[in-house]
């Protein structure tokens, strides 16, 4: 398996086991390589669209659908408590994790709240909806944004 | 990417900060939208979908057009 593989699976894994970003130290441990080799596996990751990463160059801030840091979409799965990077992401991460789970949210209007058990098959029946302001050809201009 | 409890109260959320309202996802289509994504993320062979798997899947949904085409040059 390559190492960007290798990298790929053990950040996924991270957020998967415990809800948080792993560090870049974690990482390399977990793949049993140096921190310099995985920070350029996370520059092509970043290329591939499966990570993105903070000014820094080094802290994830998003490994889709997982968040690395707060947000107002918040999943919790068999107790452990993830936080997505948008309204879509919180219907991914129990759908990556094959679980049942819990999303809470807001109407991003009004305030109100959203709390939705999501099912194997999905959510229950729900008149709520989701918009996407970005075009999909611009989505990742600027990630965070969209 | 943002949930609104109703059709109206996307319609105030773009008014008020000047942006255009785009198509509206119903839960059932975000389910699929997102099981399509990310069912396999956790996978050794995992990996984002290319443009034209991205064009069938938003099609499949009855989402067509610009808006959706991955390498649409309509938005500037």
């Amino acid at each position: 398996m390559s190492l960007d593989t290798q990298t790929k699976l053990a950040i996924y894994r991270h957020f998967a086991e415990t809800g948080q970003r792993p560090s870049l130290q974690v990482v390399a441990e977990r793949v049993g390589s140096n921190v310099s080799s995985v920070r350029e596996a996370y520059v092509r990751l970043r290329a591939q669209r499966v990570l993105v990463l903070e000014p820094d160059g080094v802290s994830i801030r998003m490994a889709p659908p997982f968040s690395g840091v707060p947000t107002q979409h918040v999943v919790i799965v068999d107790g452990t408590t993830y936080f997505a990077n948008c309204a879509w992401d919180s219907f991914g991460i129990p759908a990556a994790l094959h679980r049942l789970g819990h999303v809470h949210s807001r109407c991003e209007q009004s305030g109100e709240p959203l709390n939705l058990d999501i099912g194997l098959d999905g959510p229950p029946p729900c008149s709520w909806l989701f918009h996407c302001l970005v075009p999909s050809a611009k989505w990742w201009d600027d990630i965070v944004f969209t | 990417m943002l949930f609104f409890r109703s059709e109206e109260r996307v319609g105030e959320w773009c008014a008020s900060h000047g942006y255009p309202v785009r198509p509206l996802i119903t839960m059932d289509q975000l389910w699929t939208l997102a099981t399509t994504w990310y069912s396999t993320r956790l996978k050794e062979d995992s990996r984002r979908p290319q443009p034209d798997e991205m064009r069938s899947i938003f099609a499949g949904l009855g989402l067509e057009g610009d808006f959706w085409d991955p390498q649409s040059d309509s938005f500037g």
